[in-house]
């Protein structure tokens, strides 16, 4: 990593997992005061920069789109909102043992696949390798038959069509429409003291920087410039003698562990896991964030998921219908004036800039220089 | 395994690839018809033909990209090539050089080279974890050298012109270590002077490995050549040294008969 990044990332980690959650417990009158409101959905927010991360070692630098991230996503906020149903225990509103859904489909005992969700280390390792075994058989058929490109990106969209198929019907335990929701502790913590939500967010906040780390790592090593060669030319990695299949299911499976561990942290902090946090829509939401923040530099992804959540929340609140037409006109205006995210036009302002100062301070040594797209990090 | 004299006929044991009754068939478009080839360990040998004739196809078949219908095709003393991927064929050691230059526009030249480097494995924990000791930025400086694009090891591949490209390419594959290197018409788009470098190159290469070259500009195929395989409807229509093949009545029946500037291409 270069020093620079080095210094930006422990700058940022102070702030977003030191000072932020110490602004929530200053007294509600203090200008630096931070509501419980807002640190909750800053949470919400990481998770979704957890998820980003993994989207863009997958899309930004091995070049492989997916538009069925969401499912991973749900994967994993199912199954920590199935511990979580089940912590409930006798104290949901039908005073049953079974989760509350249950009781009203008239299911007389817990099917077979929730008993293994009471222990909690189970669950702690289901919300890692159901994601990864999912995305491994996934995407090891998927890469083997050499689906690529387009295609790959539609079948990822159907992926993400037939889980919220199943996942909505009531036949599957698992809450129909409606979801897990009305969870009351996590581990034993009451959900609702703030205490225990800035708990979550500052895990929230350590996973984010630990995965940023992670794929950082990836990209700095040799196999992270087999992803970029993969996206520049399949076929010459392969002649090189690399199998891009592999490289490919690495990476899928990585993601789909990022976002399984990202759904895992949301479910808590949002209280609820639906269906429809795991279709279509949703996961191309996850990718206009990668786009929108600026895709092969990890911190573009995290930029993104951040700050276009940001400006939904502030838009749903105040302007309801303008959210899905600044959604689309932000989409599109990534593809069209800006293919390399906030970071990438940034960047080429910054660029710009630096060239006309050296321009005016030295004319002699201006010299064109050449631009090379992607911001070597 | 040792090398035959040539003056022998060749046989499995010198041959570096050899090919036997080997038929492609393109949903009823044979591109290669019962087609026998072999050649020898450090020849260089130049396969000319009109379009369609099999060129592109040979090469797809010995590079593993194309399974042919029926045939064998056999690397070194004994290694059945129809069962593997193209990236175990390229592992074993045989390094294919595209038509158009393909390289990693969005690295470096230095990196374009380092993932071409030959490795005992190039598995993703491998790559996750080796870091390059001073042997292999040895052997990286040296290949970098020999294409003279030394002085654009940091810049990004994507920044070379069209010539330095192809030599990236000629590198990376040479970087490969390979005992065979299949070569598509390396010169296509070159200038003449980087046409004679190329030629110089190619030479070089074949001092110490096997190279088969598909080249259409037969002032290149004189500059390089020393045994010219002539490819005709997917079989081989006559082979030797290159004055010989011009001169043979069935090549210029068949430029002349199927396409004006192939005829002029001979001549």
């Amino acid at each position: 990593m270069p020093k620079r990044e080095v210094v930006a990332l422990g700058i940022a980690a102070i702030v977003v997992a030191v000072v932020l959650p110490l602004c929530n417990l200053l007294p509600a009158g203090s200008p630096l005061a931070i509501s419980n409101f807002t640190l909750n959905l800053f949470g919400k927010f990481l998770t979704y920069a957890i998820l980003a991360l993994g989207l863009d070692l997958l899309w930004g630098y091995a070049g492989v789109l997916s538009l069925g991230h969401g499912v991973f996503f749900g994967l994993g906020a199912y199954a920590m909102g199935m511990h979580l149903m089940l912590e409930i225990g006798s104290k949901s509103v039908y005073q049953s043992s079974l989760p509350d859904f249950m009781v009203w489909n008239q299911v007389k005992s817990l099917p077979l696949f929730w008993w293994p969700f009471h222990s909690a280390a189970f669950t702690l390792l289901a919300i890692v390798l159901v994601p990864a075994l999912f995305g491994f058989a996934f995407g090891y058929l998927a890469f083997r038959s050499r689906i690529r490109g387009v295609y790959f990106s539609i079948i990822t969209q159907a992926l993400a069509l037939s889980a919220w198929l199943v996942f909505n019907r009531n036949e599957m335990n698992l809450g129909g429409t409606n979801g897990l929701a009305d969870f009351k502790t996590i581990f034993g913590f009451p959900l609702s003291q703030p205490a225990t939500q800035r708990g979550l967010y500052v895990v929230t906040a350590l996973v984010l920087i630990a995965g940023y780390v992670l794929c950082r790592w990836i990209t700095a090593t040799r196999a992270g410039k087999v992803l970029v060669a993969i996206r520049d030319s399949e076929t010459r990695v392969l002649f090189s003698g690399y199998s891009p299949a592999a490289y490919k299911l690495f990476v899928f499976v990585v993601s789909a562990v990022l976002a399984g561990v990202a759904g895992a942290l949301y479910a808590p902090q949002v209280g609820i896991i639906t269906p429809a946090k795991i279709g279509v829509l949703p996961s191309i939401e996850m990718v206009v964030w990668v786009a929108a923040g600026g895709r092969g530099t990890l911190y573009g992804a995290v930029l993104g998921a951040f700050g276009v959540n940001w400006i939904q929340s502030w838009l749903t609140t105040s302007y309801p219908d303008l959210w899905l037409l600044f959604l689309g006109g932000l989409f599109m205006g990534a593809v069209l004036f800006f293919p390399d995210g906030v970071v990438g036009a940034l960047g080429r302002l910054g660029a710009r800039a630096r060239r006309i100062v050296s321009r005016r301070a030295d004319p002699a040594a201006a010299t064109p220089s050449v631009s090379l797209g992607r911001p070597t990090s | 395994m040792t090398p035959t004299p040539s003056s022998e006929p060749p046989t499995r044991a010198a041959s570096i690839i050899y090919m036997e009754d080997v038929t492609v068939n393109y949903d009823g478009f044979k591109a290669l018809s019962r087609l026998n080839f072999f050649m020898d360990r450090r020849e260089l040998r130049v396969v000319i033909g009109p379009n369609g004739a099999g060129k592109t196809t040979l090469l797809d078949v010995v590079s593993g990209r194309v399974k042919p219908e029926s045939g064998r095709v056999i690397f070194g003393h004994s290694t059945d090539l129809l069962p593997l991927r193209e990236n175990q064929i390229a592992q074993l050691g045989i390094g294919r050089k595209f038509q158009t230059p393909s390289v990693f526009v969005n690295l470096t030249v230095w990196d374009n080279v380092e993932l071409s480097l030959r490795r005992a494995s190039k598995g993703v924990f491998a790559a996750l974890r080796q870091r390059d000791a001073a042997e292999e930025r040895d052997r990286i400086a040296h290949t970098l050298d020999s294409v003279k694009l030394a002085a654009k090891a940091d810049g990004m591949a994507g920044a070379l012109s069209h010539g330095e490209k192809q030599w990236l390419e000629i590198g990376m594959v040479i970087a490969q270590d390979p005992e065979l290197l299949l070569v598509d018409e390396p010169v296509a788009g070159m200038t003449d002077e980087e046409t004679e470098r190329t030629g110089e190159l190619l030479e070089s290469i074949a001092a110490d490995r096997s190279v088969l070259v598909i080249e259409h500009d037969m002032e290149f195929v004189r500059q390089i050549a020393r045994t010219v395989t002539v490819l005709h409807q997917g079989a081989v229509l006559c082979e030797g040294p290159v004055e010989q093949v011009q001169s043979d009545p069935r090549v210029l029946e068949v430029y002349l008969g199927r396409k004006r500037e192939g005829a002029d291409a001979v001549h």
